[in-house]
């Protein structure tokens, strides 16, 4: 585990998902990690319904041409720190949908990107030391500060 | 200036793309009178990823992958139907054991799709608890997913002209043992969604399609047997292993006596159908010959042969969510199909929505879309214009008026 | 329903009655379809493009279809569309499969819509429209369904030899150096 990382967290941590065009199944282990067999309410790490109260932004998908101004736009309505996490193959490098006519690029052209989870789908228990990455990650942030 | 009351002019409701209990994103468009919906109008096409364009330029076996990735909750059926279309164009015979394990693996995902539906649906009217108790019983059917293929949600054992692996007989308990926690737990599930006082005053007579609208429409799936109308690609044109054991269409008439059409009529016909699966799994499992999984395991002799046959076929089966079906033609020259067409359950009943909302309320948005079970909750925000003045309501806020009104509901 | 269930011969027969030589082919596949060699009848036809509509209306008039998708393939000098109906669902075991091709020129590609016969073949019928570049006349709704709205006008995705989209296709793992 991470060097430096307290007994408990000291902040829990508030998720946004957003769907860029996925075809479901990382959506649906994301909501499997809330469910009581991985249960990550118990970290207080809860799915929100609107960016603006979000600390993580859970992305899936490759970005779709009508669905990027869109992504671009809910990035920006997170409030200060934020971080990103690329769940799934399909954003990360396009797996299976490497060419295509209607697909603009991974999601790391399109907003900027800390944590990547491989896997199509991944488990939840990726999604899960994902999370919890990116919470080092935002920790070491406010320290910095 | 004349001093008649003006009339209440309608305002215009956009949802999406990004939306309460979505397969894919949708935009709605929905003209409002206070708090009932006059029109409503659909916009699709946020998840275009030219599936059909790459497919024209891969081969047979590396389409089958790429069909796995249309939908991860019918991750077996659209490679199904693929596998059928180009078995039927190219004449490549499968053993009888494939036959009986296809069906095996297709009835285990109905399970699987079927409650993770009533857990969806628990969730949009407001009984969070309930959501937990359904998706727990469904790992439990996920863990033996994994146990035979391997993985959760993009199974990958299917390929041309028969599966890729076996279930030999040190795996039968488990499977035994899964089936036996369903059917202890059945009755318990039945006793929530169907007994309860709420569910029945959320969903009765919420959300109508009449039985003449969902003919002419052409729905498919469990929306329009709630309708009354029979359609079921396993009863009517059988494939694989379905012809030799004995199932009937499930209309909800079989357990109530009477078909409305309404949400709870369709909460019905999904739990009967999670019913009918267990035991056709059962049945399955005893009947199943011995023999061999796949007729030509060496994968470029197929592709020797698919590249040599100038023919045309359809597959059609039936996945969770209603009829699937793809058409693929060869011209005798490539081992790229000339042609692939692709048509998911869900664009059919897309049409049935609109007879369905009208009428209706807000706060019955996410139950009536979700009802028809369209994969996947998503979520964005709304925007409502009323007069000058324009307030922004976020999935939470629509969320929150559906809880409020079964709360209103309960006193 | 006026008349009693055919069989797919007596089906064939009806239609060859009514519109006699200008159904180009029709043609009846048994093909194995599961288990205990059971098997499945589709039927196979082509007809003229000036009797489509007509053709239609004597289908429902014998009972209303079921409308699966429409399907196109894309030739040199003309687009054949390839209708995909089935009948006699609700019976046990007895459907019959019907698919019917119209061949539509490419120096004209219209064809009459069958929406006001059957509402359902609304978004295959936007599909084709905008994939192929088949105009379909008198269609209710003739929006765009799965393009986003700036894709350039005049160019169709499923036609082979489709010079407009080099800009616009992406390969999404390749990386600049």
């Amino acid at each position: 585990m991470a060097k430096g990382l307290p007994k408990s967290f000291k902040k829990a941590l508030w998720v946004y998902h957003c769907n860029s065009g996925s075809c479901n199944g990382c959506d649906i282990e994301i909501v499997a990690a809330l469910c009581p067999r991985y249960d990550v309410e118990r970290f207080g790490i809860k799915l929100v319904g609107t960016p603006r109260h979000a600390d993580v932004m859970l992305i899936t998908g490759p970005v779709t041409r009508q669905l990027k101004e869109k992504v671009k736009r809910v990035y920006d309505q997170m409030p200060d720190p934020k971080a990103v996490i690329c769940v799934g193959n399909c954003g990360n490098t396009g797996d299976v949908f490497y060419e295509s006519y209607n697909l603009v690029g991974p999601v790391d052209n399109v907003i900027p990107v800390d944590v990547y989870v491989v896997g199509c789908p991944p488990r939840p228990e990726a999604i899960i030391d994902a999370v919890a990455k990116a919470w080092v990650k935002l920790e070491t942030l406010e320290a910095k500060k | 200036m004349s001093t008649k009351a003006t009339t209440k002019t309608t305002y215009q409701l956009p949802i999406g793309p990004i939306h309460p209990a979505l397969k894919e994103p949708v935009m709605f468009e929905f003209e409002m009178d206070g708090e009932r919906i006059i029109e409503a109008d659909v916009k699709l096409g946020h998840v275009h990823r030219a599936i059909e364009w790459t497919g024209m330029r891969r081969n047979s076996i590396q389409i089958i992958y790429l069909a796995e990735r249309i939908c991860g909750i019918c991750s077996f059926v659209h490679p199904f139907a693929f596998c059928r279309a180009v078995e039927s164009a190219c004449d490549i015979e499968v053993p009888e054991r494939a036959h009986y394990l296809r069906t095996i693996h297709g009835e285990l995902e109905r399970i699987c799709s079927h409650m993770l539906w009533a857990g969806v649906a628990a969730h949009e009217i407001g009984f969070d608890s309930v959501l937990f108790l359904t998706w727990e019983m469904r790992e439990k059917v996920l863990d033996l997913t994994e146990y035979l293929t391997g993985n959760r949600v993009t199974k990958g054992i299917m390929t041309l002209g028969g599966i890729r692996r076996d279930i030999t007989p040190d795996q039968i308990p488990k499977i035994k043992e899964t089936l036996n926690y369903l059917k202890d737990n059945f009755e318990k599930l039945r006793h929530v969604y169907l007994d309860d006082k709420t569910f029945k005053m959320r969903s009765q007579g919420v959300g109508i399609l009449t039985k003449e609208d969902a003919l002419k429409l052409c729905a498919v799936g469990p929306t329009t047997r709630a309708s009354g109308i029979k359609k079921d690609v396993r009863v009517d044109q059988p494939y694989a292993a379905y012809g030799d054991i004995d199932m009937k269409h499930m209309t909800p008439d079989l357990l109530t006596g009477e078909v409305n059409g309404d949400v709870y009529d369709r909460i019905i016909v999904r739990l009967l159908e999670v019913k009918q699966s267990i035991e056709i799994m059962e049945e399955a499992l005893d009947k199943m010959p011995s023999g061999d999984i796949v007729s030509e395991p060496k994968i470029p002799k197929l592709l020797a042969h698919i590249k040599k046959t100038v023919g045309e076929g359809v597959g059609r089966d039936e996945a969770p969510r209603g009829e699937v079906i793809h058409y693929v033609k060869f011209d005798g020259e490539n081992e790229n199909p000339y042609t692939w067409k692709v048509r998911a359950s869900t664009y059919n009943n897309i049409l049935a929505w609109i007879p369905m909302l009208k009428g209706e309320q807000i706060a019955d948005i996410p139950i009536v879309a979700a009802s028809t079970d369209p994969c996947m909750s998503c979520t964005n925000r709304v925007t409502i214009i009323d007069k000058n003045k324009k307030y922004i309501l976020d999935k939470e806020q629509l969320h929150r008026l559906s809880v409020q009104k079964t709360r209103r509901l309960m006193r | 329903m006026s008349k009693e269930n055919l069989d797919p011969k007596g089906l064939v027969k009806y239609f060859k009655d009514e519109f006699k030589t200008k159904i180009k082919k029709a043609e009846i596949t048994v093909k194995p379809s599961g288990s205990n060699k059971r098997e499945m009848t589709h039927i196979w036809m082509k007809i003229d493009k000036s009797i489509f509509k007509p053709f239609i209306k004597h289908l429902c008039e014998y009972q209303f279809p079921h409308m699966a998708v429409v399907s196109g393939n894309d030739y040199p000098k003309e687009i054949e569309l390839v209708y995909h109906f089935s009948l006699d669902f609700g019976k046990e075991r007895k459907e019959i499969s019907l698919n019917v091709a119209v061949d539509v020129p490419k120096s004209k590609p219209e064809i009459e819509t069958i929406c006001d016969y059957i509402p359902g073949a609304l978004i295959t019928e936007r599909e084709k429209q905008e994939m192929l570049g088949v105009k379909i006349i008198g269609i209710p709704d003739s929006r765009r369904l799965f393009l986003p709205d700036d894709f350039p006008e005049g160019v169709y995705p499923w036609r082979k030899n489709e010079k407009g989209m080099e800009k616009l296709i992406r390969n999404l793992h390749e990386v600049k150096k």
